[in-house]
């Protein structure tokens, strides 16, 4: 669409499913509106804003899409259908669903089961145009991505220091399988600004807050669509991030930052202190930090292509505040140098690699140097730490900084995710430690280093609090080991993987 | 003595692919056969009616009214409207207060010029939010027979029978679009084994022979007041009873998804209107945008129990008739070869319809002429606008002075 107005209407409501209920009778709506048609004008002023979003609704009756109209040709073939939740309707479309050409189309197969609305590319755009989104599109509520109920609990206790909150991950259902290595594929309508909002939810559904709590808004990446344009932007309107300040508007900072695979990384820090700082002002206070990354590789013959081999796709987010923390942020240490050994100019779709010259001068020197200055800092010993996090462009390289700087390879395993899901670059590292959370006992203590390209590193020592147990049950049903290993998961050949990361 | 409108003329152009037409041609060979055929002038009239649904998307064509006015060198009124039926609408509401006795309605549509994008245009008119879900034209027919087959449970060999009805309804409006050398499809008759073929083909519930095509094509009529109409004809068809109905946007939150609530109410008011029940319906034309519409609107209409229609089209096929049979007697409907094998350039399919009705209802349908089993037959339209956004229904019987 070329109209930014009308994009900017259409996403609004269409991103979030929003609606209205009439307070008087009850009565719901997918749009928002201003009355109600059963009340009249007695309902005026009387509607509450709702959204479907993290509702569980049915596929009523759907079809196959073989020939679709211009803007959604690069989805061919697709199912479409109608999606009730309870008494409300909206139109909707299957996505993560390839559909075989030799499968007869059976539309009873689909009609009657229960979906979940996921936040999506709407449809294909020209490259000077906005990036559609909505999320009128819908998976299986039984499958890969399954229904996981958001329940809003008020904050009870304050930790002694700020940490993390919340935590969610978010990989999509698609793999490539090369050798031993698995890398999550986008599916055709996924990018960084969809996985960064998914990560967000999930994190959101585990912290079990208001998102209106949330006021300050990170997203770390190096594969936005836009050159110029934040996805936190997105992130903050699809789950209401910050009060409702009216007009659309909401009181929450949003910033995306990028420095290679260390751009979330690096916020975490910059999030406990503003927490620290607002709880001495006795304000309660959250911050979502975002490393979300659908990188591109050049094709393998092509200058760069040798990143093709490793490129993931995925997000994570991380909320920050000081009540009923899992996992409190002891300290930190970050180091930088200027080092380019990866990078991508301005207007360039592909990224170029420093080849040998990424290992020793950039990843290991910056790692062990955070690594050893913060170990000193707290007064510990690798023997001291539990979990060993670094940055994961491959499964070489942490296990063997691991060992230089002392650790077991015991230590370094439980947080060694590259070999599932590819390199997730701003995601990388804190997948990592989402992996460890998502295991970790209470009171364990975790070392986390990134690496971002150009170079620097972040180190962070974390301990895990005894609230992990509770909330991470919220999530189980989408944690990391399901996203390891499920059913659901499909397997697609190289040219299919291309052609997913292109997008549409 | 009420006054009531009355169709003198009717023309219309053929209907397929003009690529070399300019729209204001078109609508000045329709315009000119229907004063032709009322056998008036056209400084006997006193306005213009138009339609069109979307000649400002695929022609960036403004205001319409300035070419006809050009055309026809006169300056009297002239309003432009999506539908045929709409203008037409507006027709008889001008004639019946007494405001205007001579009216020329006109429509007209130029869908192949924009043939690349004319489904992102038709899905955005028909409905923006299916559209933004990924939604085609299609699609809402397919929907809706789901909705149809889940509703009345209709499975297995019933199922068949219902996707055979079907095919059959494209296949009849074919054998009589075959006949009318105006039709998009003269001459091309198709079988039942195509229908089905088709669908396979494209693997899709409904397929290429469901739907009606992106057609050109204008069509015009003139309508005067029963009051004046001995002063320019002996013989005419009058609109004994109308009425139009709209419902939601949005197909999908509609309360009836089994066919179209608009056209269940504007049905109501054109019977109680006309004083007759469906079953004294002898002739019918409906919007058969795809063969389910044809079936659907055969209970909207009340000619059929709703979820019972495709039985008795079922019987047809199986008896190897062109009618439809209604408490034992025969019913003929889209003689004109419907919107599938006609054409449906949209702005000017309703005046196709009642060109036919026109001809038909004075004996003037050469080898397409039905046999009427009374003296005075009734005969009906149905025009819908987007997919049952909007439905417009007439009741027509001949006139004399």
């Amino acid at each position: 669409m070329s109209s930014e107005p009308i994009e900017r209407r259409v996403s609004y409501i269409a991103d979030k499913l929003r609606g209205s209920e009439c307070t008087l009778c009850g009565r719901k709506y997918f749009k928002p509106r201003d009355y109600c048609g059963t009340c009249g004008r007695s309902s005026f002023g009387k509607m509450r804003n709702i959204n479907f979003f993290y509702e569980k609704g049915v596929l009523e009756v759907c079809t196959i899409i073989r020939r679709a109209t211009n803007k959604f040709k690069m989805l061919e073939p697709f199912i479409y259908g109608i999606i009730s939740f309870g008494d409300i309707r909206v139109p909707g479309r299957l996505t993560d669903l390839i559909v075989r050409d030799e499968e007869e189309f059976n539309p009873s197969k689909f009609e009657g089961r229960e979906v979940v609305a996921r936040f999506r590319r709407r449809c294909s755009t020209g490259p000077v145009d906005i990036v559609p989104t909505s999320s009128l599109t819908f998976t299986f509520a039984d499958e890969y991505y399954p229904y996981m109920e958001y329940k809003v609990f008020k904050p009870n206790r304050y930790a002694d220091k700020p940490g993390i909150v919340a935590y969610g991950l978010y990989t999509s259902k698609f793999r490539i399988r090369e050798g031993r290595m698995e890398r999550s594929v986008p599916f055709l309508d996924e990018d960084a600004i969809t996985a960064a909002v998914e990560a967000g939810k999930i994190a959101l559904i585990q912290a079990a807050i208001e998102g209106e709590l949330i006021k300050k808004i990170y997203v770390g990446s190096e594969s936005n669509p836009y050159a110029v344009k934040p996805i936190a932007s997105k992130v903050a309107q699809v789950l209401d991030l910050g009060e409702d300040i009216g007009d659309g508007v909401r009181g929450v900072d949003a910033i995306d930052t990028e420095f290679a695979c260390k751009a979330a990384t690096s916020m975490l820090k910059d999030a406990v202190a503003l927490a620290k700082y607002m709880n001495d002002e006795g304000e309660d206070f959250y911050a979502m930090v975002i490393g979300a990354d659908n990188s591109q590789a050049a094709p393998r013959w092509a200058p760069g292509g040798e990143l093709d081999f490793f490129v993931g796709f995925g997000a994570t987010a991380f909320i920050i505040g000081n009540r009923d923390v899992i996992a409190e942020i002891e300290g930190w240490y970050s180091c930088t140098s200027d080092t380019p050994d990866f990078w991508r100019r301005d207007g360039q779709k592909y990224p170029m690699h420093g080849g040998r010259f990424t290992g020793e001068p950039a990843y290991f020197k910056h790692i062990i140097k955070a690594a050893r200055k913060l170990m000193d800092k707290m007064r510990l010993q690798p023997k001291d730490i539990d979990y060993f996090v670094p940055h994961q462009p491959n499964v070489r390289f942490p296990l063997k900084v691991a060992k230089r700087l002392g650790f077991k390879t015991e230590q370094c395993l439980p947080g060694l995710k590259v070999g599932n899901f590819g390199n997730l670059y701003s995601g990388s590292s804190p997948a990592g430690l989402i992996a460890v959370l998502d295991m970790a006992k209470p009171y364990e203590k975790i070392l986390l280093v990134s690496y971002g390209s150009g170079a620097g590193s972040d180190a962070y020592l974390l301990t895990v609090t005894p609230q992990i147990i509770e909330k991470r049950r919220r999530t189980e049903k989408f944690n990391v080991e399901w996203q390891v290993k499920n059913p659901y998961l499909e397997y697609i050949d190289y040219n299919t993987y291309r052609k997913f990361k292109e997008g549409i | 003595m009420t006054i009531k409108p009355v169709i003198i003329g009717a023309g219309r152009t053929k209907f397929g692919e003009h690529y070399d037409k300019n729209p204001e041609e078109l609508i000045e060979e329709a315009g000119l056969k229907a004063l032709e055929s009322a056998g008036i002038e056209r400084k006997d009239l006193d306005a213009v009616f138009i339609s069109d649904y979307f000649l400002q998307v695929t022609n960036k064509i403004g205001i319409e009214e300035g070419f006809i006015s050009e055309l026809l060198e006169v300056n009297i009124p002239m309003e432009t409207l999506r539908s045929f039926s709409s203008a037409l609408n507006c027709a008889c509401n001008a004639i019946e207060a007494g405001r205007h006795e001579v009216v020329l309605v006109g429509g007209i549509e130029k869908m192949t010029d924009r043939l690349d994008k004319i489904r992102d245009d038709l899905m955005m008119l028909g409905d923006p939010w299916s559209y933004y879900a990924g939604g085609t034209p299609e699609a809402f027919h397919e929907l809706m027979l789901r909705n149809y087959v889940k509703k009345y449970e209709i499975a297995d060999e019933h199922y068949d029978k219902l996707m055979k009805a079907l095919a059959y309804i494209s296949f009849k409006n074919h054998e009589y679009g075959a006949r009318n050398p105006l039709a998009h499809f003269y001459g091309r008759r198709i079988s039942v084994e195509d229908v089905v073929r088709a669908r396979k083909a494209s693997r899709t519930i409904l397929g290429l022979y469901d739907f009606a095509p992106i057609s050109d094509g204008a069509s015009a009529i003139v309508v005067v007041s029963s009051k004046a109409a001995g002063k320019y004809a002996d013989e005419g068809v009058c609109i004994t009873g109308r009425g139009s109905a709209t419902d939601y946007i949005s197909y999908f939150s509609r309360s009836i998804k089994c066919g179209f609530k608009a056209t269940r109410e504007a049905s109501f008011k054109a019977f109680s209107e006309a004083g007759i029940e469906p079953s004294k319906i002898e002739l019918a034309e409906l919007y058969d945008q795809s063969t389910l519409m044809e079936l659907v609107t055969l209970e909207d209409l009340g000619i059929y129990k709703p979820g019972t229609a495709w039985e008795h089209v079922y019987a047809s096929y199986e008896n190897g008739k062109l009618t439809y049979t209604v408490n034992g007697l025969e019913n003929y409907v889209n003689t004109n070869g419907g919107l599938k094998a006609d054409g449906n350039p949209l702005g000017a399919t309703g005046g196709a319809q009642f060109h036919e009705i026109f001809n038909q209802l004075l004996e003037r349908a050469g080898d397409r002429q039905v046999e009427f089993r009374s003296k005075n037959p009734y005969a009906l339209v149905v025009e819908i606008e987007g997919f049952g956004t909007k439905s417009y229904v007439y009741i027509l019987e001949r006139w004399k002075p």
